[in-house]
């Protein structure tokens, strides 16, 4: 039998913050913005449902929607960098929707772990006991940055879920690689398929999420269905899409950008305003969807607004030398 | 081609040609296009980059096209609009810089422009094109004297090697377009130089054989 002491920060399900509190966007916009038409009522289905496992999705209180003001949807789906579908911000739009299943999916965990596993995406969710709504800054290392109603499920309880043994100290994981529905990978642009890395600890932190859905609805493809890693201090490259696997390490991985370019892409990207990118300042960033025509730009913070949580990670480390 | 050599003499198809792509951006954003939307500044400001390399790129073909295409027509239709299309390049380039200035908010960011590589690149052709086309008024050729006039244009190969190095420094992997648009330059350069080193050669009285 399985019991579950339910945390601190869960709500009861009557506290289950209604769809119609969430529109931010009225709904039709959602439809027509995931070019949903006469075949919508297949996908609409998906749409609506999509990886929860069949659990509803609780706002967790301590990163509730209200506290920062949330990028509109359409913004969050059709400007994304997915190299995969093609590297202009439009591609992953279009092409990650032409017949690119992200369902049936299956996660593996493996390296070492005490319990190595493959599970069905929703199975995986249903064990995990559902997901939660969290609202996060995302902050890309090209100097643009976002404000996202994630949700998912903290990735500290699939780390539990896969026991790691003790000289387990590193995450390695990996995208899909499908070079036929995935027309970005046919380019030998960066090695795929795409991988990252995290510290076990930065990995058990209360921050680090997997997303599985966006404004209560399923992750759409473009942004990394059906799981993606989301570390909300560190620079968006760091947030993998379309987990295949997971590997647990005793030595630290190597992520994608840093095998490009490791001069200019480090393994922490951590956000920080004080180390710039060699090419540009990384002291601000652009508001996507900004007020008006020409935008805004805001200062960017220290850990991009996380500090107070995840700079005890690093203490004694030099973070312009640990970028 | 004498049709093409013919719509070359017109010069507001010339005009057309060269204007339209600056009113390209307006599409996607009257179409509400939310990739465009997302931040369209930013939109602008790599679409009005990428002409200003594309006409200085044009332009500086037209002088290797003549040399190596003497009999051409079209080179000479298309040498007939040497200003106008390095002027265009030079009006495109300050669209972009005025583009950047709004887009990072002011002035204050060319302090920081100058310590990157990838900014100051692009600061220093666009500040040849502006010098380059200031010089291209009837006064300022009369005032340089042809020689000196021709050397300080010369300084439009420097832009266009800085250009092409902002450009292709702008993403994080190497755009294949900057190969496209200046690839082609590049190629007649090369054709020039092995004519003219064959040429030399050829004038050349032959060489008394060494002895080993």
């Amino acid at each position: 039998m399985n019991i579950r002491t339910p945390q601190d920060w869960e709500l009861p399900e009557s506290a289950v913050t209604a769809e119609s509190l969430y529109q931010l966007r009225p709904r039709r916009d959602f439809l027509r913005t995931l070019g949903i038409g006469l075949a919508g009522a297949a996908l609409s289905s998906r749409h609506l449902l999509g990886a929860t496992g069949g659990f509803p999705s609780l706002e967790n209180p301590a990163y509730p929607a209200s506290a920062l003001k949330p990028t509109p949807y359409e913004f969050i789906t059709s400007y994304n960098n997915f190299y995969e579908f093609g590297t202009d911000k439009a591609d992953p739009k279009m092409y990650a929707n032409r017949g690119w299943k992200s369902e049936p999916w299956t996660l593996e965990l493996a390296g070492l772990v005490r319990a190595p596993a493959k599970f069905d995406v929703n199975d995986l969710i249903k064990q995990l006991g559902g997901i939660e709504q969290r609202v996060y800054r995302h902050r890309c290392v090209e100097a643009w940055s976002m404000v996202v109603p994630w949700d998912g499920f903290p990735l500290a309880k699939l780390v539990a879920l896969a026991d790691p043994k003790p000289e387990a100290k590193f995450l390695k994981f990996t995208t899909l690689l499908d070079r036929v529905s995935m027309p970005g990978q046919k380019d030998n642009i960066i090695e795929w398929p795409y991988v990252e890395g995290l510290r076990l600890d930065e990995a058990n932190h209360e921050l680090a999420f997997i997303a599985t859905g966006i404004y209560g609805k399923a992750i759409p493809n473009q942004n990394g269905a059906p799981l993606r890693l989301v570390v909300p201090w560190k620079y968006g490259f760091k947030g993998i899409k379309s987990i295949v696997k997971i590997e647990f390490t005793a030595k630290a991985p190597r992520n994608t950008w840093n095998l490009m370019a490791p001069d200019e892409y480090g393994f922490y990207a951590n956000v920080n305003p004080n180390v710039d990118h060699p090419r540009w300042s990384q002291a601000s960033e652009r508001v996507i969807g900004g007020k008006g025509f020409a935008g805004s730009r805001q200062r960017t913070l220290m850990f991009n607004g996380y500090e107070a949580q995840v700079a005890g990670l690093y203490k004694g480390l030099d973070l312009a030398k640990y970028y | 081609m004498p049709f093409l050599e013919k719509l070359l003499r017109v010069k507001w198809f010339v005009l057309a040609v060269i204007a339209l792509p600056g009113l390209w951006p307006a599409w996607p954003l009257w179409q509400q296009n939310p990739s465009v939307l997302a931040d369209p500044l930013k939109f602008i400001l790599h679409h009005f980059g990428f002409w200003a390399c594309v006409w200085l790129a044009v332009v500086l073909t037209f002088t290797p096209l003549r040399v190596l295409f003497p009999k051409s027509g079209l080179a000479l239709a298309l040498n007939r609009h040497r200003r106008l299309v390095g002027v265009s390049a030079f009006v495109y380039a300050a669209l972009h810089f005025a583009t950047h200035l709004v887009y990072e908010g002011g002035f204050a960011i060319l302090a920081s422009d100058i310590k990157k590589p990838f900014l100051l690149t692009g600061l220093i052709a666009f500040t040849i094109l502006l010098v380059l086309a200031i010089t291209s008024l009837h006064a300022a050729v009369r005032w340089l004297g042809g020689k000196r006039w021709k050397n300080l244009h010369r300084l439009a190969y420097v832009a266009a090697a800085l250009a092409a190095y902002h450009q292709a420094a702008a993403r994080k992997i190497f755009p294949v377009q900057v190969l496209l648009i200046f690839g082609p330059l590049v190629a007649l350069e090369l054709m020039r130089v092995v004519r003219l080193a064959g040429r030399q050669s050829a004038s050349r009285p032959v060489a008394a054989p060494t002895r080993e």
